[in-house]
């Protein structure tokens, strides 16, 4: 080696500096950001698809259960974004959202929200009930839960007695709404639907906390006013 | 006063441990973190801070109480400093007594650090403070005392690899052990039911030491629930003292 090869060395450590800046920014970046573009949606998909059944994610999260649930709620949000913007669909939905709950029976959002893309996006009514009531179940002191279901039924399905059978449920649980105990009044009397119906999708416009959850309250409220205000005959819950 | 000046020593030199601040950077990084993720959550920011704020206090808590304990008795052996210390008026049962209370001294200082972090950005994201949260920490920190207590146990008689790896072990049975009861059910034979059960009873349950979940539902905390598990945690904690005393006792430093 000749003798000026230490001096030349004694350069190397920023050269190799440079060099891995260089490789960084112009292939690594690059690479990594073409197949991140490329694979956005699939990799939403594809942990979804690879998601291990909540029996397993409690095991594999020692104990820690509600992380695991906030997790996997996560990866619900990133679901119904991606197929929001998409096809519309919903297929793995109630998987994911059965998924949480197990994990966590006291995830209350997790119900409400599943429930009502569920609903409104999958039109899985029966699917969006059985999840609430479920729900209710594991959170009798939650008035949310009752609360949605009425509104479901009242909504959705339109039968007025269930709607009030469940309505009177929340009433009776503390921190309900303060419009419930005039819809159940309206419920007895059979009128006012449209005001009714309105009034709950306000509420829901109010309470959201999220776009997703605002556009479609905002969809349900135009389609609503486009209708005549004259209240529909019949159908009402009779008064025991 | 034996054991105050080694328990003081040990934190010294716990606190002086670059493992210790490399861990605890990390879980200040990820609690901070986790207002960031929460924003992607639909409206459930506040639970994902608790949720991850706690479950972090934990697993890092965990970390150093292992990494720090297995070394505890090790390293004095390694460095033959212990063969100084047993000759001098000090008690092998007092030596690591004053070990185990330096280690939960540090724990304390770390773990507290972790608490008010996690405490601050709940009510930062909630708007109101969370008392509650604070106890949950302090009834957990009884599982991270078990944790170390263990650490110490193995590290009276074994090299600080295999001592990571028992206490890994017991900690992951231990954080799982809660689901013994539920297979224990499932078998019709009395006799295998029982073996269960008293499996179940000897290892340390340290998954009922999670109040988090109840605390960030908002669900009430019954004091007798609380009193009643930090009783067990310290007993367990007792009984592992005394066996890491009963095997330090026999062993030779001649």
């Amino acid at each position: 080696m000749s003798p000026l090869a230490p001096r030349r060395l004694a350069h190397a450590p920023w050269l190799a500096g440079v060099l891995a800046g260089a490789v960084l920014i112009g292939v690594v970046v690059p690479l990594h950001r073409h197949q991140a573009v490329a694979t956005k949606f699939d990799l939403v998909e594809e942990r979804v698809w690879l998601l291990p059944p909540a029996g397993a994610l409690r095991v594999a999260s020692l104990g820690f259960h509600a992380m695991a649930a906030d997790t996997v709620w996560l990866l619900t949000v990133q679901y119904i974004g991606s197929h929001l913007i998409g096809d519309q669909q919903f297929p793995h939905l109630r998987r994911l959202v059965e998924t949480v709950v197990d994990l966590d029976p006291h995830f209350v959002e997790a119900y409400t929200l599943g429930a009502l893309f569920l609903n409104y996006s999958g039109a899985r009514v029966q699917i969006a009930l059985d999840l609430l009531e479920r729900g209710h179940r594991a959170n009798p002191n939650r008035w949310e839960l009752p609360h949605d279901i009425a509104r479901t039924y009242y909504l959705e399905l339109k039968d007025y007695a269930k709607a009030l059978e469940w309505f009177t449920i929340a009433d009776q649980i503390p921190g309900r709404p303060h419009y419930v105990p005039r819809f159940i009044a309206r419920l007895y009397a059979a009128t006012g639907h449209r005001e009714t119906a309105l009034e709950l999708w306000q509420a829901m416009r109010d309470a959201a906390t999220s776009d997703w959850v605002r556009d479609i309250a905002d969809r349900e409220i135009a389609k609503l006013e486009r209708q005549p205000a004259t209240p529909p005959t019949g159908g009402g819950a009779t008064k025991p | 006063m034996t054991i105050a000046a080694i328990a003081w020593n040990t934190f010294r030199e716990a606190v002086r441990d670059r493992i210790l601040y490399s861990i605890l950077a990390f879980a200040l990084l990820l609690i901070g973190a986790s207002v960031v993720v929460a924003g992607l959550s639909i409206g459930q920011e506040s639970r994902i801070v608790k949720d991850l704020g706690l479950a972090s206090t934990t697993l890092f808590g965990t970390f150093i109480a292992i990494f720090l304990g297995i070394t505890l008795v090790s390293k004095e052996i390694e460095r033959r400093t212990i063969y100084l210390i047993i000759p001098k008026p000090v008690s092998r049962p007092g030596f690591l007594i004053g070990k185990y209370c330096g280690l939960v001294l540090t724990l304390t200082v770390t773990v507290g650090v972790m608490g008010v972090m996690v405490f601050l950005l709940a009510a930062l994201v909630d708007g109101v403070v969370t008392p509650a949260l604070l106890i949950a920490i302090g009834v957990d920190f009884v599982a991270l005392m078990i944790v170390t207590a263990v650490a110490l146990l193995f590290s009276t008689f074994s090299t600080p690899t295999l001592s990571a790896i028992f206490t890994v072990a017991i900690f992951v049975i231990g954080r799982l052990s809660g689901d013994l009861t539920v297979f224990a059910d499932q078998f019709a034979d009395q006799a295998l039911n029982r073996a269960i059960w008293v499996t179940y009873l000897a290892l340390p349950d340290l998954g009922r030491f999670q109040f988090g979940s109840r605390v960030v539902q908002g669900l009430p905390l019954a004091p007798a629930d609380i009193g009643t598990t930090a009783a067990y945690g310290l007993a367990y904690t007792c009984f592992l003292l005394l066996l890491a005393i009963a095997i330090f006792q026999r062993r030779d430093f001649k």
